[in-house]
């Protein structure tokens, strides 16, 4: 069975072709400024990586250019588009109306535009990504995975925010979480490499990217997560400013003279990393400018390791019992300075570190001694897999 | 008919302001000046006022890049041709604007509405000049107009309703609210806030209160973000002028003729923010000195 992942943006399509009998990735690529006379298309297929520069006027044509690269005769990885059994599809909000994945029919897509006030800049995207692929590919049934779907088994106590309650019962504000793509499939992979069964192990996913969130994951469900309403709360990360004290908000749009798009840019764009450090939101360059003894740099790095060891301890006693803690995402896989500073200071939880084996990046690690009473893993994540094996399930099971 | 690339015809303050308006919201400007040095004029300003936008925290670098790479600048008018919707911003008058509106009409596709941002001029007189009066419409953006959430969007006699439809489709793609209102000087906002600018002028000719305290009523007492001397000092008092006399001479009403103090201050070149001084003082980036009023 091969299934299309697709995960649309505004302006971009990011797409994947997955094999799902050997779960092999047969072409990759992307879309961007679609929309335009000089969008771009690269595409990765069974020869040399392409690069084309032209119009594609919506996503429609962008997919449409997708399958022609596909079947192309030179660099092509199928005959026909009939091949492909099912497109799986990234969906940032899920709202509460969607708690796992589910084949797309109208009443999924009237759901979805209800969801827009949720995300604005995601959902319509994602929605105008199905759009396209259908009017593409008619035969190939659709799936939606949701990056809140994981996070849907948390318990009223931690999804509730002491607000008013009419505040949930209006507007639905309360915590849902993101990246449960990610959470569920390292999380799935951690037990497997602790050779348990998920129902088995409780772990501690920490997501480290761009955006990052940790998730508490008790049995295979997850119980808590740091991300709230929207991915702006919890650790600090690139540009987003993570947990601060609300009533800060009010004080600086008083002070600044600002407005609530104008906060919301500060918060989204110009706080976390790049703002404490006043450097990149690029964690490299933060930890290149360590090196150099930059001040700012390493306080910087203190505060999110701080914060990030912060949530580990608060999951933990939420958790009551921890197996296992595992880093994922760009920063995650790639950062054994985090990595280790965060692990030096898990004595309490029974964490021993394995120095040699922490200086892995990018693939499936232990770095854990063997004396630990918590493994630490390292597990390069893979959404788009996750949503092809989900889509794959669906499909299959119809 | 989707609308990519907006046609902006005009360097001056209001064609600047559409252009960055249109250009932040991710859409294509083609911007028409008159001169090259107008236009290098114009992506000074446009700089500048992107730079605010970016110590006001509203914007970032990466984001301020993108919007000026979408601004392409030109002093060749055949480039509109590209274009899928114009919008004329500049300042004249009546018998400039059709001629305007003609030589865009031939160069323009059938099918592409043509707009002026004029708030006084009439749009049925210049569309008369073309050979699509009913794909002829007023847009009236208002100053600042990065920021002003609405747009009034002016029928002629001849403009279709499909024309307007797809005008406030277009004014609601850049998160701006459009009203419409049929073809008449001053439409709501002209109309309204200069009898209130030139009785505040009155007020404070005749003695009865300081400018900072006129200010100061209106905006607590009618949760004004800004008084009507400030508004006057931030439209530029040579503007707030010029529209009040066109009123006055459109309806003949005593209500619109400008205040002598008015008309003091525009001769001594004291235009609000847009020269440093109007009614209050102003700094280069455009905020209130405080306790700067002049007292006029």
């Amino acid at each position: 069975m091969k299934i299309l992942v697709l995960n649309c943006g505004s302006s971009s399509i990011k797409y994947q072709l997955l094999d799902m009998e050997t779960e092999s990735v047969l072409a990759i690529g992307k879309v961007e400024r679609v929309g335009m006379e000089d969008a771009i298309f690269e595409y990765k297929g069974s020869g040399e990586k392409i690069k084309e520069i032209g119009t594609i006027l919506d996503h429609t044509a962008g997919v449409r250019k997708v399958l022609k690269a596909l079947t192309d005769p030179e660099h092509g990885v199928i005959k026909d588009p009939e091949e492909i059994s099912a497109v799986g599809h990234r969906v940032v909000h899920g709202g509460e109306a969607f708690v796992r994945s589910v084949i797309i029919d109208e009443q999924v897509k009237r759901t979805l535009r209800e969801l827009f006030d949720l995300a604005p800049l995601h959902n319509p995207a994602n929605l105008t990504g199905i759009l396209a692929a259908e009017a593409a590919l008619p035969h190939a049934p659709g799936v939606a995975v949701f990056d809140t779907a994981f996070h849907a088994t948390m318990p009223r106590k931690a999804f509730l925010y002491a607000l008013p309650y009419v505040m949930y019962k209006r507007h639905k504000v309360r915590r849902y979480g993101f990246h449960g793509t990610s959470h569920k499939y390292v999380s799935l992979r951690a037990a497997a490499l602790l050779g348990k069964a998920p129902e088995e192990v409780n772990l501690i996913t920490c997501h480290l990217g761009n955006g990052s969130s940790v998730a508490a994951v008790e049995g295979g469900k997850s119980v808590d997560t740091s991300m709230g309403f929207t991915p702006l709360a919890g650790l600090i990360m690139g540009t987003r400013a993570g947990d601060l004290d609300p009533g800060v908000i009010p004080y600086i749009m008083a002070r600044e003279e600002i407005g609530i798009s104008e906060v919301n840019s500060m918060l989204n764009k110009h706080s976390g990393m790049l703002g404490i450090s006043g450097i990149s939101s690029d964690m490299r360059q933060i930890e290149e400018e360590m090196e150099k003894g930059d001040p700012r740099a390493i306080e910087t790095f203190e505060m999110m390791e701080y914060r990030l060891r912060k949530y580990i301890g608060a999951y933990a006693a939420a958790l009551g019992r921890v197996d296992g803690i595992v880093f994922t995402g760009g920063i995650g896989e790639n950062s054994p300075l985090l990595r280790r500073a965060v692990c030096q200071n898990l004595a309490y939880l029974g964490v021993t570190f394995d120095e040699e084996a922490n200086k892995v990046r990018g693939k499936e690690q232990i770095i854990s001694g063997p004396d630990s009473k918590v493994a630490v893993m390292v597990i390069p994540t893979n959404e788009e897999l996750m949503i092809a094996r989900e889509t794959a399930e669906l499909v299959a099971a119809r | 008919m989707s609308v990519r690339t907006w046609g902006v015809v005009g360097t001056g303050p209001n064609g600047r302001g559409i252009a960055q308006l249109v250009a932040t919201k991710g859409l294509e400007v083609i911007l028409v000046g008159q001169t090259d040095e107008d236009l290098a004029q114009a992506r000074r300003q446009i700089e500048l006022s992107l730079q605010h936008e970016i110590e006001r925290w509203a914007l970032t670098e990466s984001e301020k890049r993108a919007i000026l790479s979408r601004i392409s600048m030109t002093t060749d008018m055949t480039e509109m041709a590209k274009a899928d919707f114009v919008v004329t911003a500049r300042i004249g008058d009546i018998k400039e604007d059709q001629e305007l509106l003609r030589t865009l009409d031939q160069i323009c596709r059938g099918e592409v509405i043509l707009a002026s941002n004029t708030s006084t001029l009439s749009i049925t007189e210049m569309a008369s000049a073309t050979n699509r009066p009913d794909r002829v419409i007023g847009c009236h953006f208002l100053q600042p107009i990065p920021r002003t959430k609405v747009v009034q969007v002016v029928r002629g006699l001849k403009t279709s309703d499909e024309t307007v439809a797809e005008v406030m489709a277009l004014v609601e793609r850049l998160d701006r609210t459009g009203v419409e209102v049929y073809e008449s000087p001053g439409y709501i906002t002209t109309r309204l806030i200069i009898p209130l600018i030139n009785e505040a002028c009155q007020l404070l000719l005749e003695g009865v209160a300081s400018a900072e305290d006129i200010d100061t009523a209106m905006r607590l007492g009618f949760e004004m973000p800004r008084g009507p001397l400030e508004i006057a000092d931030r439209i530029g008092l040579d503007t707030v002028l010029v529209m009040a006399e066109r009123l006055w001479r459109e309806y003949g009403d005593m209500k619109y003729r400008p205040a002598p103090n008015l008309k003091k201050l525009v001769r001594a070149g004291h235009l609000g923010v847009e020269t440093g001084e109007g009614f209050f003082k102003y700094d280069a980036d455009g905020d209130r000195i405080k306790n700067g009023g002049t007292g006029r």
